[in-house]
């Protein structure tokens, strides 16, 4: 039992130290509603970028307080456990951006319980929300890509799609869109669709020097994931096929930059996060507050001017806006993520 | 042999006290109302049960280490489902479903368990990569059985309950973890399986030479330690309504981290079951706390390499010595 005199002199100096280190973070707590964002993780470029848009909120709105957090790696564990913090500590409103929506469900219905306001994004097979946000509809967007290159390819020739894979539900879907749209032109012919890289640049990168070596007249390409444009952007430059090919697909401008110079990418697309982070705490202040979301609503953010409302995978709703923001060799660097 | 109250013992049960302290003066009410502290008990067992096999592993000795917990835990839960959902319905009878399913599960961690407990007993190889590989066998199967996606469980009452209901306002995945964490306790101390270990653990020549089957205690202590992953698993699928193949992959270190804070000693031989409860307790709530401060995650994991390095540091010099020394 002697060992614990000595104990108790080094737990008291932990508690001193404890004490120092956070006793700035109480000073600033407030009683006002808080509505606090999950993200899938911390530091990475996209969700730096929805900060400001929820630190943005905060400032326009001081009624009531915003703050995002998220795990510091990128597991699903981690960020159930955040969100079962939260439920315990009460907070007003949480905004997820979850990892994986089925991982979630048991902790976001605890948090109902408790009288907290779920509101989600990129979930639309969520339950447990009240709220689901959509930056767009998914075939609408697929379309757009179509029309595009359609447009670029004077509405005749060859062109094919690239998915991250067949199990991406939101891939599949820009693609079907896409094929949809095409129905419109005859004269365009669409070849091998639905090419899986399994979000890899490399294997986008072979799959479309293999397009190009079977179609050497191959017009157009839409990508589906991400980095898919940045395969296809590295053949097209190799094959020097830049002026005769048209490459549309999401893609992140800091990533597809140097191939939206050279031409071999000629637009990408994707939604700004900034503006998916101010407006899922704006429609999570509107929940505390009790106001209704209603079809063809303006959210006032860019985007979500005339937002569609439909029924949720359980009792909430899906919002969908227009938020598709679409950038080429002339301003991607505007947006810095 | 009596209840020990010893240094590490002592250290972690102050640490827990200052905890709730510094949650109590610093965040105030919400921190020590008993909702936050069912929660964060109920977070606990996740973790624990890893934590209780890592504990097993490392006292056999040998650079004893089970890096395979959380992939078959996830196995468990995946495996379990996929059998069971076309066999018996959760909806219609729920009640049938989760002891199925619990007792699918159990059955793949003890399959597992072996396997690891077989390969490292009786082929003599490294615990660190016989596990490293099985925890990449046990990923990939989880992997190939659910194509890499998430599979929701849907509403099953009693085990949703198990995952989130109290029994005399304690979680019950809460109190299982503790009745289970006693009952290893007894076995380590009071069994001659247990001393066998910590004797196998503190001296493998020695306890050659004095007859120990070492390949049986070796084997039957990885399947104990598969067996909990399983219970992880159970617990997992409990809490959050599903089961996925790459859930809780940052728990591997954590896990590790709860059994050397609980003074279990990585060289084999020793490690108090007492400990490794308190010691993922303690973490819980300076995790919760920081949460509830506001505080970022990338503090937290610094916080927890430097509360590790201070239990390390701190195990090694006798602070009791230096201040009878002082004194004089």
């Amino acid at each position: 039992m002697g060992g614990i005199m000595p104990d108790f002199r080094k737990i008291a100096a932990c508690t001193v130290a404890l004490s120092t280190v956070f006793g700035a973070a109480v000073a600033t707590a407030e009683e006002k509603p808080s509505i606090v964002t999950v993200v899938k993780v911390t530091g990475e470029n996209w969700f730096t970028r929805m900060e400001e848009g929820v630190a943005a909120y905060g400032n326009d709105n001081d009624t009531v307080s915003t703050s995002q957090i998220g795990p510091g790696k990128a597991d699903a564990a981690q960020q159930a456990r955040l969100i079962e913090d939260l439920v315990a500590k009460k907070v007003s409103a949480i905004a997820v951006v979850p990892m994986d929506a089925a991982s979630l469900e048991g902790v976001l219905k605890r948090a109902a319980q408790r009288g907290i306001k779920v509101v989600t994004h990129e979930a639309d097979s969520m339950k447990n929300t009240l709220v689901d946000i959509e930056a767009f509809e998914n075939k609408a967007f697929g379309a757009r890509f179509n029309e595009k290159i359609a447009e670029c390819m004077g509405k005749s020739g060859k062109w094919t799609s690239f998915v991250g894979s067949l199990g991406s539900l939101t891939h599949v879907q820009w693609a079907d869109g896409g094929a949809e749209n095409a129905k419109k032109y005859p004269e365009m012919e669409l070849v091998s669709e639905k090419n899986e890289s399994f979000n890899d640049a490399n294997r986008a990168y072979e799959k479309a020097r293999e397009i190009l070596r079977k179609y050497p007249d191959i017009k157009g390409f839409q990508g589906g994931s991400a980095i898919d444009v940045i395969g296809i952007g590295r053949a097209v430059e190799e094959a020097g096929l830049q002026d005769k090919t048209c490459v549309f697909g999401i893609g992140l401008p800091k990533d597809t930059g140097s191939y939206l110079e050279s031409g071999a990418v000629d637009g990408i697309s994707f939604w700004d996060p900034k503006d998916a982070g101010y407006v899922m705490n704006k429609v999570a202040d509107m929940v505390i507050k009790g106001e209704e979301i209603k079809d063809g609503m303006n959210l006032g953010v860019p985007g979500y001017e005339k937002v569609s409302v439909k029924k949720g995978a359980g009792d909430g709703i899906i919002v969908v806006g227009e938020a598709w923001v679409d950038v080429d060799k002339s301003n991607y660097a505007k947006y810095p993520f | 042999m009596a209840f020990q109250m010893d240094r590490q013992l002592g250290f972690l049960s102050a640490v827990n006290v200052a905890v709730i302290v510094a949650g109590a003066t610093l965040v105030g009410g919400s921190f020590v109302e008993l909702y936050n502290f069912q929660s964060m008990a109920s977070q606990v067992p996740e973790l624990g049960f890893l934590a209780l096999g890592v504990m097993l592993a490392m006292i056999s000795g040998n650079g004893g280490i089970d890096l395979s917990g959380i992939a078959l835990a996830n196995l468990a839960g995946v495996a379990a489902y996929f059998l069971l959902r076309d066999v018996i319905s959760a909806d219609d009878a729920p009640l049938a479903f989760t002891w199925s399913f619990v007792g699918v599960a159990l059955a793949i961690g003890l399959v597992g368990g072996m396997l690891n407990g077989f390969l490292i007993a009786q082929l003599g190889l490294t615990p660190i990569i016989t596990t490293l590989g099985t925890q990449l066998l046990f990923t990939g199967l989880a992997v190939v059985l659910t194509n890499g996606s998430a599979l929701s469980l849907g509403y099953v009452e009693p085990l949703d309950d198990f995952g989130n209901a109290t029994i005399l306002s304690v979680p019950q995945c809460f109190a299982l973890f503790l009745a289970v964490a006693f009952g290893i306790g007894i076995v380590l101390r009071y069994t001659p399986f247990g001393h066998r270990l910590l004797l196998l653990g503190n001296n493998a020549k020695a306890a050659r030479y004095a007859g120990i089957a070492e390949k049986r205690i070796l084997f039957v202590t990885y399947t104990l330690c598969g067996l909990l992953a399983s219970v992880a698993g159970i617990v997992i699928a409990a809490r959050t309504s599903s089961v996925k193949w790459d859930y809780g992959t940052s728990y591997v270190l954590i896990a590790i981290l709860i059994a050397v804070m609980a003074g279990v000693r990585p060289e084999g031989g020793y490690g108090r079951v007492i400990c490794v409860v308190l010691s993922a307790t303690s973490l819980q709530m300076l995790s919760s706390l920081f949460n509830f401060m506001n505080i970022s995650n990338f503090f937290r994991d610094l916080a927890w390499g430097v509360l590790l390095l201070v239990f390390v540091a701190t195990s090694g010099i006798d602070v009791r010595a230096w201040f009878r020394a002082a004194r004089n």
